[in-house]
Parts: structure tokens; C-alpha cells; sequence
């Protein structure tokens, strides 16, 4: 139904010619989404989809195949392939007639509204909506940085640092420790290191018995503590230990050259390295100018930037109150970013927003948990109306149910943000 | 297959309704309001984060659902009739006109 408006997936030499003014559609509003994610690839579809060909939509996304970070821990358990976890952009290109831009984003000119792009050339217009995902904050682990990142993989972005941890998780000698190095808050997928540590021990009881699991954590506490801990203690029992605030875990530093991890003096030999550093917003909204702090400030009710009313920011990169940063909640303010922005642009009908999350995570083997709220738009903040959580002590079956839920659920939100 | 799904979806939707009929409570006047599908294609982008609109794959895909079913399935999850706290989490804020407004668009949907 809107095939043929530029429906390519623009590349090279296609991508320099669209981003010259004189091609742009006739009199149409344009705009531009960086990042095709869970925010990003969402937004991009339900402006396309909703404004029936009125809006000219560009998304810019330098993978080709995106491979997404939710459910990759269930790759490292052995639950899910790595191929289950990529996603083309053909439909959006295709079916919805997106402008498929495979570059980088480079920057963002807020005064000519245009985007400039590693390729060469920019792109203009009349909205932008930034949804980069995370960066990492640098010197947040003293020892480690980009440079390390094949010793000790950070495999808190989907793809190949998600196949790298998986390959030295296989590689590990018998007995031998992996160790995480947990990030401070506030970070992308709260429940995700932990879940993580659930599906590393599944795959090592099952194939390295002897071997230990070290978590060096600078928080208190955690999401789904209390599930996490039940499900270690019952499954993994011996096999994981968690060193927090209270041990001198805030003093970590890690040496790669002879993979040594020291916790606040205790210098600990390890086979693997899992570093999840300090998190904030993807670089693009720094050099536009758009951060407080790590994160980028929005306007609850429609994600816009506090400091520029033509750029929306989604997702992980958003300060926006008390939304998790999750692929979920991403999804979840794509869909009122995109209705505000048709409403801008189109004066088509605006409706109050609401927001929602919910996380799976699998602790076993058919053992599911989730946890979820729902949230409204204040002047102030995006807040929390109430929430659930799974109780420790559930039944076998309860938890295979949910865990049957969050197949489900990963099936329609890759629906939802790929078509 | 449309209708494989449908049935699908509306077998997992009614399974346990006939044991908790009897605590329902349908508010008067609820199945004959007349519920925006504007308003409910909307609201219905909450509920595509998870279902799939055409395919079953653990989760009930909603296009097509017949309306009556639709409003008394969220009422039970509304009165906490139904035991999934993430479905009683979503239907706990809607109003009657915003679960009309989801029927008659899942209704329409194709």
C-alpha cells in the first residue's frame, strides 16, 4: 500500500542521493529516525503505517541485520539460537515504503534540521527522533575501555559481543571462573546481568560443573532479587557469588593483558570476563547538545527533547522518570512519539499517553519470571501508577507458563518493530 | 488460518469463564456502548507489544475478536477474575469506553 516511495534499502550511493534536498518528497513533512531498535524501528513503522504515505519517513541504522539484546542471554544458555535473534529491515523498506538508510548518524545540525551521516551528505527534517541506545561511560571500570572489549566483552549490545561471551563461555576451562563486573544504575535491561548469570550457570552445570561464577556488584540491591537469589540457591546451588557495596566491590579494576579481576585487593585468576560498565545516552545526543548528565531530558507526554522541540528521544537514552530502560519501554513511548509527531505534523488526532513495561527473565530451564508496571505522563516525569512481580515459591507450572509468555511476547514485539 | 487464529484465540480467552461467571460483574450498559475504533487502534498499541495481530505463538493474537468476548475477558481481568497479573495490569486502566474502543477496533481489524 505504500510501496515505491523510495521503498530502497538505501546504500552507498543511493543513501548520498538522499540525502540532497532537491530529491525530497514533494511538500511532504519529513522525518528522520535514528537508530532502528525497539524504539527506533517502532517509531519508523507506526508513522509510516498510521500517516498512510502523508509523513516521508527515513531511518537511519548502520546494521543491516539487527540482532536484539533482549532474549541473547537465553543464547548464551543455550535456549535460542543466534540467527532466532536477527532482524532484517525489508518489511519496513518494503510494506511500508521507509526510507532504509544503512550509515551512521554523525550528527545532528539543530539549526538547519538536518543529520549528518558517516557516508557523506546529511539528511533534513521537519522531526527528528533519536533512539541511539546506550554508550558506555569511559574509565567507569579502572582497566578497562573499547580497546578491551574482545578480552573482556561488555555483550550489552546484540550481535557479535553477544557471540563473543557465548564462545569464551565455551571455551572456559574446566573449573575455571567467569566473572561480571555489574554496572552502577541507572542501566539498560535492569534484570539483564542477572538473568545473565542464571543462563551462564545453566550452561555451565550442564557442561562445567566445577566452575565459579563472581559478580562484582556496586549496587545494593538489584531487580528480582529475591526470584534471582531463590533460583540460585535451588539450581546453582555453591556455584554463584555475589560480591556487593558492602565487600569494596565499588573498588573493581580489571587487567586484560592476564585476565585478573581485583576486588578491593582480592586479585581473582578468570577465564572469562563479562565487563557491563557504566551506562549513557548513545553518543548522538551528546554532540547534538541534547544530555543532562549521561541521559537525555524529554517532555513525558510526547518525548520530546527539554532542549529542542523538532527531536524526540526514545528508549535507553531518555531521561524520563521511572520507566525502566528496556526494549519494551522503548516500544511503549515509540507509540506515543509517533502518534505526537503525526499529530504535529499532520494534525491528525492526539490521544493522552500511556506508557507500560514488562520484563521476562528465565532463572532455568522453563523458569520464567516477569515483572511489569504501568505508567503516565506528569509535567514532571514519566510515573509509575503500579506494577507486579512475580512471588518467589510459584509452582513448576506457573513458571513454564510464563516462560511460554515471553516467547510470545518476543514474537510480537519483533512484530511490532520489524512488521 | 485467520480463523484457526481467531479460535484459537478465543478458546484461551474463554477457557476459564465458565467457572467465574457467576463473580462477574458487567457493568450496565457496557456492550452497547459504541466504542471509538480511532481511540481503541490506539489504545491497541499497548497490546501489540506482546500479541502478535494475526499469529499464535504463545500469546493470543487479537485481530478479529469478537467484540462481546473481547469486553468480557477484560472485565475478568479487570476484576482480577483471571489470574495474569501483566493482563489484569493492562485492563486495570481502562474504562468501560476505552474497552469498547479496543472492541470494536480488534472487532473491525482485519
Amino acid at each position: 500500500m505504500l510501496l515505491n516511495r523510495r521503498g530502497f534499502l538505501g546504500t552507498g550511493a543511493a543513501a548520498l542521493s538522499l540525502a540532497a534536498p532537491m530529491v525530497r518528497a514533494q511538500g511532504k513533512p519529513r522525518v528522520v529516525v535514528v537508530g532502528g531498535g525497539a524504539g527506533g524501528a517502532t517509531a519508523a513503522r507506526y508513522i509510516a503505517k498510521d500517516s498512510e504515505g502523508a509523513i516521508d519517513v527515513t531511518l537511519i541504522e548502520p546494521s543491516r541485520s539487527y540482532y536484539t539484546c533482549f532474549f541473547s542471554n537465553l543464547y548464551l544458555g543455550g535456549f535460542r539460537t543466534l540467527e532466532s535473534l536477527a532482524h532484517s529491515y525489508g518489511t519496513l523498506a518494503s510494506e511500508y515504503g521507509i526510507n532504509v538508510v544503512h550509515d551512521w548518524a554523525t550528527g545532528v545540525d539543530r539549526d538547519a534540521k538536518t543529520v549528518a551521516l558517516a557516508g557523506g551528505g546529511s539528511v533534513p527534517y521537519d522531526r527528528l527522533i533519536l533512539s541511539p541506545g546506550i554508550d558506555f561511560v569511559e574509565g567507569s571500570v579502572e582497566g578497562w575501555s573499547l580497546a578491551a572489549q574482545n578480552a573482556m566483552p561488555h555483550a550489552y549490545k546484540g550481535g557479535s559481543q553477544t557471540e563473543l561471551l557465548k564462545a569464551q563461555l565455551e571455551d572456559m576451562d574446566e573449573g575455571g571462573t567467569f566473572v561480571m563486573v555489574a554496572p552502577p544504575n541507572p542501566f539498560r535491561c535492569p534484570p539483564g546481568p542477572y538473568e545473565r548469570v542464571s543462563m551462564v550457570a545453566s550452561y555451565l552445570k550442564a557442561n562445567n560443573p566445577t566452575a565459579k561464577i563472581i559478580i562484582s556488584d556496586p549496587k545494593e540491591s538489584f531487580s528480582k532479587q529475591a526470584l534471582f537469589e531463590e533460583g540460585w540457591n535451588q539450581h546453582y546451588s555453591g556455584m554463584i557469588t555475589r560480591i556487593g557495596p558492602d565487600f569494596g566491590a565499588e573498588n573493581t579494576s580489571v587487567n586484560p593483558a592476564d585476565m585478573t579481576v581485583d576486588i578491593d585487593g582480592e586479585v581473582v585468576n578468570a577465564a572469562v570476563v563479562n565487563v557491563i560498565p557504566a551506562q549513557k545516552a548513545g553518543l548522538i545526543c551528546e554532540s547534538a547538545g541534547l544530555t543532562e548528565g549521561n541521559w537525555a531530558p524529554v517532555v513525558p507526554e510526547t518525548m520530546q527533547s527539554r532542549m529542542d522541540e523538532n527531536i524526540h528521544i526514545l528508549g535507553d537514552a531518555a531521561a524520563q522518570g521511572d520507566m525502566p530502560k528496556s526494549g519494551f519501554s522503548a516500544n511503549s513511548q515509540a507509540k506515543v512519539c509517533a502518534m505526537a509527531v503525526r499529530g504535529a505534523l499532520t494534525d491528525s488526532q492526539v490521544f493522552p499517553a500511556r506508557f507500560s513495561n514488562t520484563c521476562w527473565s528465565l532463572i532455568s530451564e522453563n523458569n520464567g519470571v516477569k515483572v511489569g508496571a504501568s505508567y503516565e505522563a506528569t509535567e514532571e516525569k514519566i510515573a509509575s501508577t503500579g506494577g507486579f512481580i512475580s512471588d518467589t515459591g510459584e509452582d513448576a507450572a506457573l513458571r513454564e507458563a510464563t516462560y511460554e509468555e515471553s516467547i510470545g511476547w518476543y514474537a510480537g514485539i519483533t512484530s511490532d518493530m520489524f512488521g | 488460518m485467520r480463523t484457526d487464529f481467531a479460535t484459537l484465540a478465543l478458546a484461551a480467552t474463554l477457557a476459564p469463564l465458565a467457572a467465574l461467571a457467576e463473580e462477574l460483574v458487567v457493568p450496565d450498559g457496557i456492550m452497547d456502548l459504541d466504542g471509538d475504533p480511532a481511540y481503541g487502534a490506539y489504545l491497541g498499541g499497548e497490546c501489540a507489544g506482546c500479541h502478535q495481530l494475526d499469529a499464535y505463538d504463545g500469546i493470543p493474537p487479537l485481530h478479529g475478536l469478537d467484540r462481546e468476548h473481547f469486553i468480557l475477558a477484560m472485565l475478568e481481568y479487570r476484576q482480577k477474575l483471571r489470574a495474569n497479573p501483566a493482563m489484569q495490569q493492562v485492563a486495570g486502566r481502562l474504562s468501560d469506553e476505552e474497552i469498547a474502543a479496543l472492541a470494536a477496533y480488534f472487532n473491525e481489524s482485519e
